[in-house]
């Protein structure tokens, strides 16, 4: 299938300063593309490049099969994007920004419009000036989506959400997915990339270290586990892994056992204490690429 | 999109057109008790104190405080410039750094839009707030000027035209500027800067015949107002200059901006 976004050999400079080196990847018809790394690790400067508010240093971005510049209307049409930290007109109303946005496009807008207002429970009525960061983000995300966008392109979006909206928000996209909008999801939130996205393209320091569908990620089952109990040597001895000791009956390691597996041994032996996390992106990072 | 900014720019246009046409009032309530009293007598003596070369820089050489024209054609104008000028120059220097200073560039850039357009739709709000003020102003004038007592309408007219080319010149110049910085406080200073320099310029080029050439620098040379009212007419030399200076920082200002990173 014809790719929808693709980015060849992406670099940029900043002066001298280096903030993408050769990055190149391709989105799929209908895929959410999740799009993760630490702060400053790039990901900002190559949405920034993709929507071309700062000139590439070097490389080409195409979209739906040509050029992405500034002034390819017919293109830029077919893009909803949400900045990581929105900024509106101040001094309009919520309507009237809606209305503003509008005005841009040829098709009519208001149905969408008006079911994405609903959704998010939008007050048209208040000042830009007057929402809370919250309701500037659902406002944000109502401008990127109500012109029914085929690619949309979206930094850091449920910053700023509560837990309900966020999963509003998921539900939303999951419904754009299903009418086959490609998504460009960037985050630094792991959990996020493995709820609602397909594939995930890692970057760090400015350089993609690896594309890698959810479902291979999700194989690697990588946890941190911190147990507590009165066996502690026999369970590290057992486990065979690479095990911090905290005190004398605490361990921590990094798990890369399947969970069955984990839990079979573990049922063997009294547990006082057994916590299992999420791993940081850094110890993604440090686990898979160092 | 040119609706919005017009709307977000009207009111600082109602603020300095409220300022100008204020001071203008004021001077016109006065101006009946000065011209009755011996005080006009004072004024005309004190006149002759000044050298030559100060009166001929506010024209006080060829135009007589004894009237309200009379002081409109002298002093009355260098308000007129200034006021005009300097809200042509912030104007400029705002109209499109705005969007960056506030980041709202990164959703305008979204739109389907194309960056000459955003650079056309604002500069065509400026030019009618400019037009607008020299309109209003000159309309506020004339009845001033007629409940005063008689004037030349004609020259009136012509004078009353004038500071639009400084101030469009100003405004396309200081709009050039702004897309060299991503910052309004930036921008500020510098728009007022030149508009206050190139009035001091033009002044001395008046006073001092060895600095005459500096008039070339300066952009209210354009107003030519002596001329306006010595012979009752616009030079159209002044005309086509405005207009070819309009035009290349009219053409700097999209080229710039069409390659310029927004954040």
């Amino acid at each position: 299938m014809k790719n929808i976004l693709e980015i060849k050999n992406l670099t940029k400079y900043y002066g001298k300063v280096l903030a993408v080196k050769d990055l190149s990847l391709e989105l799929k018809p209908g895929e959410i593309f999740g799009f993760i790394g630490p702060n400053g690790a790039g990901k900002s400067t190559t949405i920034r490049s993709i929507m071309n508010l700062i000139n590439k240093t070097k490389g080409e971005v195409y979209f739906l099969g040509e050029t992405l510049t500034k002034n390819n209307l017919k293109l830029k049409e077919q893009i909803g994007y949400l900045p990581s930290e929105i900024s509106l007109y101040e001094e309009l109303t919520v309507k009237e920004m809606l209305d503003y946005h509008e005005s841009f496009y040829k098709k009519d807008l208001s149905k969408r419009r008006k079911e994405l207002v609903k959704k998010l429970k939008l007050d048209e009525t208040k000042k830009i000036e007057d929402l809370s960061l919250g309701n500037q983000k659902k406002l944000g995300i109502v401008l990127a989506l109500m012109h029914e966008p085929k690619l949309l392109i979206l930094d850091e979006p449920t910053s700023g959400l509560d837990p309900i909206m966020q999963q509003v928000f998921y539900d939303l996209l999951k419904e754009e997915k299903e009418k086959g909008t490609t998504i460009f999801y960037s985050t630094h939130i792991l959990s996020e990339i493995s709820k609602i996205c397909d594939r995930v393209g890692i970057i760090k320091e400015g350089t993609l270290l690896k594309v890698e569908s959810i479902k291979e990620l999700q194989a690697k089952n990588l946890t941190n586990v911190t147990i507590t109990s009165k066996e502690i040597d026999k369970i590290g001895k057992e486990l065979n892994v690479k095990v911090e000791k905290i005190d004398s009956e605490t361990i921590k390691f990094k798990n890369t056992l399947a969970s069955n597996e984990l839990i079979k041994i573990l049922s063997k032996y009294e547990i006082k204490k057994l916590l299992i996390e999420e791993p940081s992106l850094e110890d993604v990072f440090l686990h898979y690429y160092k | 999109m040119f609706k919005r900014e017009y709307k977000y720019n009207f009111k600082s246009f109602l603020i300095w057109t409220t300022i100008t046409l204020g001071i203008f009032l004021i001077v016109y309530l006065m101006y009946p008790s000065i011209v009755s009293s011996d005080n006009i007598k004072m004024i005309d003596e004190m006149m002759k104190v000044f050298p030559p070369e100060m009166l001929k820089a506010f024209n006080m050489d060829i135009a007589s405080m004894n009237s309200a024209y009379g002081w409109l054609k002298s002093e009355g104008f260098v308000f007129v410039l200034l006021i005009i000028g300097c809200y042509a120059g912030i104007l400029g220097a705002n109209i499109l750094l705005k969007e960056e200073n506030d980041k709202t560039v990164e959703y305008l850039n979204s739109l389907p839009i194309k960056r000459t357009s955003i650079v056309l739709n604002k500069v065509l709000v400026g030019l009618i707030n400019i037009t607008l003020l020299v309109l209003l102003l000159g309309i506020f004038n004339y009845i001033g000027l007629t409940l005063s007592g008689d004037f030349d309408i004609k020259q009136f007219i012509l004078l009353s035209i004038t500071p639009l080319f400084p101030a469009l010149v100003l405004f396309f110049t200081c709009l050039f500027i702004s897309t060299f910085t991503h910052k309004t406080k930036k921008t500020l200073g510098i728009s007022l800067g030149i508009v206050l320099i190139s009035y001091i310029l033009q002044t001395l080029s008046t006073i001092a015949e060895p600095v005459e050439f500096l008039k070339y620098f300066s952009a209210f040379t354009l107003a030519d107002i002596r001329n306006v009212i010595m012979n009752v007419s616009i030079n159209p030399f002044m005309i086509i200059i405005t207009i070819i200076l309009s035009l290349m920082f009219l053409s700097l200002t999209i080229i710039h901006y069409n390659k310029k990173e927004l954040v």
